[in-house]
């Protein structure tokens, strides 16, 4: 029982959406648009696959190593110093990636929002409310995004209503102009966020049903790629081409909304979806953060180093980049391939090891 | 110690929870309603070389119905908006400017209405359009329009209907009589595929008379023409809805036609219409078939032509096609042989039909449109009927409303004493 805690697999599903789709609504669209054009909307499902790859890796491992997390089979697999050498990769992973997830919410509500407000005390506000949450355990995560992500869910498919009545979708036209490729390139960035499903190979473990983790795992996939996929069409039909010149295009269709001169300005509804949603995406990675360097250096109890790792998240987050542009590039360009390295390729290298060694060969090297 | 803490762990968590609640109201960013300015509407003008006048229209709040300030004999008493400008070399320098001249922080997020002068529309727009996407406080949703003359006289305009004339324009374009363009479509427009643009183009009503120049309104009367970001040119209102027609957006027409067969007009009413557009590519042929199907009630009939026999109903839908295909034919030969600009969207059009072809003029567009040819095909359904019957009660309040406006404004003018009333329901 790695974390002191069962949740059941609807709750990791649960937990998993936002993981994926939170901080993919913020800047991915535009990012997606620059290089997939009009079939924007194609990416998200190319992008699947690599969620796809991702869980199933992530499945096959955990049929081998039931009860353990990466942190743990990866030293039965590799060896002891390989294995402490890939479990600091996942301690740097989460470090740098919980402070620029936190650093994404931070530029987006104070650049849309809170103007004057520095970054660092919106980032802070976050990290006090997400280090309460993850002390409390996984069982508290579970039960969070249990309540959370419906009402999240709702809103945010309200805001595709509302706004489906300014909808062309003559702009979709034509489709594949320039064939398959565009389409393609434009799905890098979202497999890089797919790839976060790895997230469900240290959560597997405490299912109390494991048997239905892989199909929860799948659903939150297929739920993910739709999301995705129906706010980049939604994005799409409402601006166009225009959709990659924006900063944040689906804040941007939300204001847009204006329905018998009353229901508009509804950008607060955005607001809340993101609070949210981030909220969710911050404690997993906050916790998987506090999990792996708890169990790399071998402590009894991870909780005394929650507020303390808390701190080093919000100093990520204000190195992590100089401003929004940078940081926007940085998405596009190296983070990804650091995002699908570490959680796509790490655990298919682990994998093939497991394969090498043996069918179960991994309990026989562990003493 | 341990012991201790944990006994009143509770009583030591409420200076806690007060200290959050602290950050509950946001403080860095706290904004009182009172220390806003709210802008409702703001004109773009040109300042002489390389300068432009920022004119914003602030709404003036009040305690409703109350008292009112004593200003004697003064018109401006019932001022409820304000309308200053500044200048400077660019939008924010000028909106800088501004500032300094209100007492409060100069709040855009309900600037619902941009109108920019002819001026600086002939010399081009995309800065300005740039300027207010990227400016995150405005919507994208806002309307924009052109004006003759200067976008400031607009805005000072003293509506007596409407609460000012940011309201006044914003209803106008919600009616769809005319075009309605917002910040979004503009720049949709400016960066698609033929990159013309249109607006709509805004006169001043003249006042009624006995009032000062001020009391009126501005009225869409037509289209402003960009190629590229640069007006060219203006459609009068009936080619607008040529336009409009050809874009599908009509959504409000009267056509009103004199039969051949006998003396007198029937007007139809325009219930719904569709356009379709049929590209074709043939060598190098380009041609382009507009096919309208529409339905049209009849609402006024002054000739003596019995509408319940079908055949004449098949004359009149003929007379009505011919009528409809002609003044679309007018429009079309102004923008595509005159002006040359493809406000009609053709572009986007064949695009998305033959994105191979397309490739190859896509350079060239402004000379090829031109040679585009274009075959407009109505199919028009009328609906006669007796009076009384079901279509025609519903149709009344439409009727009524429409010739309701300019009698209400007229009903506006003749002053109400307000005071001899008041007694009167007293004594009720």
């Amino acid at each position: 029982m790695p974390y002191n805690g069962k949740i059941t697999p609807v709750q990791m599903a649960f937990l998993l959406h936002p993981t994926i789709v939170a901080t993919a609504l913020l800047l991915v669209p535009a990012m997606t648009e620059r290089h997939a054009g009009r079939d924007m909307w194609l990416s998200p499902l190319w992008a699947l696959m690599a969620g796809f790859a991702t869980l199933l890796t992530a499945w096959a491992l955990h049929k081998r190593f039931p009860d353990d997390t990466p942190i743990e089979y990866s030293e039965r697999l590799v060896g002891k110093t390989a294995g402490k050498i890939i479990g600091v990769l996942f301690i740097f992973f989460y470090w740098h990636g919980s402070g620029s997830l936190l650093r994404e919410y931070g530029e987006f509500v104070s650049g849309t929002f809170l103007m004057e407000t520095p970054t660092e005390v919106i980032m802070g506000g976050m990290l006090i409310i997400a280090a309460y949450a993850v002390r409390g355990g996984i069982e508290v995560l579970g039960r969070c995004a249990q309540i959370m992500v419906p009402v999240v869910v709702v809103l945010f498919m309200t805001l595709i209503l509302l706004v489906s009545r300014n909808l062309d979708p003559y702009k979709l036209l034509p489709m594949l102009e320039f064939g398959i490729l565009p389409s393609l390139k434009g799905s890098i960035v979202p497999q890089s966020w797919f790839s976060e499903i790895i997230a469900a190979a240290f959560l597997l473990p405490s299912l109390t049903d494991r048997s239905k983790g892989l199909r929860w795992g799948v659903i939150t996939l297929l739920f993910v790629a739709v999301i995705l996929s129906l706010t980049n069409l939604t994005v799409l039909m409402l601006f166009g081409e225009l959709a990659g010149r924006l900063v944040y295009p689906v804040m941007s269709a939300a204001r847009y909304i204006e329905i018998a001169d009353f229901l508009e300005h509804l950008e607060a509804i955005v607001m809340a979806i993101w609070v949210f949603g981030t909220f969710i995406k911050i404690v997993v990675f906050y916790f998987l953060l506090v999990q792996c360097t708890a169990r790399v250096i071998g402590l009894s109890d991870w909780r005394p180093i929650v507020l303390p790792v808390g701190l080093l998240i919000l100093i990520s987050g204000i190195w992590t980049a100089p401003n929004l542009q940078q940081l926007v590039h940085a998405l596009g360009t190296s983070i990804v391939f650091e995002l699908l390295l570490i959680q796509l390729g790490i655990p298919l290298l682990l994998l093939a090891v497991a394969l090498i060694r043996g069918k179960k060969g991994a309990p026989a090297t562990a003493k | 110690m341990n012991s201790l803490i944990s006994r009143y762990r509770a009583w030591l968590l409420v200076p806690c929870l007060a200290l959050t609640s602290l950050s509950l109201a946001g403080c860095w960013d706290r904004t009182e309603v009172n220390d806003l300015a709210l802008v409702t509407a703001a004109g773009i003008d040109r300042a002489g070389e390389n300068a432009v006048e920022l004119t914003v229209q602030v709404f003036v709040p009040r305690a409703g119905g109350g008292s009112q300030l004593g200003q004697p004999g003064s018109a401006a008493g019932d001022e409820r908006s304000v309308v200053r400008s500044a200048k400077g070399k660019t939008i924010a320098e000028a909106m800088a400017k501004l500032q300094e001249r209100f007492p409060r922080r100069i709040f855009w997020g309900h600037a619902e209405v941009f109108i920019i002068g002819e001026k600086v529309a002939r010399t081009g727009i995309r800065e300005y359009v740039d300027f207010f996407l990227r400016f995150s406080q405005p919507r994208e949703h806002a309307d924009i329009f052109v004006c003759k003359g200067e976008a400031k006289k607009v805005l000072e305009l003293i509506p007596p209907l409407e609460r000012h004339q940011a309201e006044v324009l914003r209803e106008l374009s919600e009616s769809k009589v005319s075009l309605h363009v917002t910040l979004k479509d503009l720049a949709e427009m400016l960066v698609g595929d033929a990159g013309d643009a249109a607006l709509p183009y805004l006169t001043t009503l003249p006042p009624p008379v006995g009032k000062g120049q001020q009391h009126t309104i501005a009225y869409i009367a037509g289209t402003a023409v960009f190629r590229d970001d640069r007006m060219i040119g203006t459609l009068n209102q009936q080619k607008t809805r040529g336009l409009m027609w050809l874009r599908d957006e009509i959504k409000f027409s009267v056509v009103t036609l004199s039969p051949e067969e006998a003396d007198g007009f029937i007007s139809f009413y325009l219930l719904r219409s569709r356009t379709k557009w049929l590209p074709r590519i043939e060598g190098d042929r380009w041609s382009m078939t507009v096919e309208i199907t529409t339905e049209d009630d009849v609402v006024e009939n002054t000739t003596s032509l019995d509408l319940l026999d079908p055949e004449v109903t098949r004359a009149l839908e003929a007379e009505l096609e011919r009528e409809i295909v002609r003044r679309i034919e007018l429009t079309l030969k102004q923008v595509q042989q005159e002006m040359k600009v493809d406000i009609v969207g053709f572009a986007e059009i064949f695009h998305r039909r033959y994105p191979r072809e397309w490739r190859k003029v896509q350079d060239r567009w402004d000379e090829k449109f031109p040679e585009v040819e274009v075959r407009v095909e109505v199919d028009a359904k009328i609906f006669p009927h007796a009076p009384g019957s079901e279509r025609a009660a519903r149709l009344l309040p439409v009727a009524l409303s429409a010739h309701a406006r300019p009698d209400r404004s007229r009903r506006g003018d003749v002053p109400l004493d307000g005071r001899r009333s008041r007694p009167l329901s007293h004594l009720v």
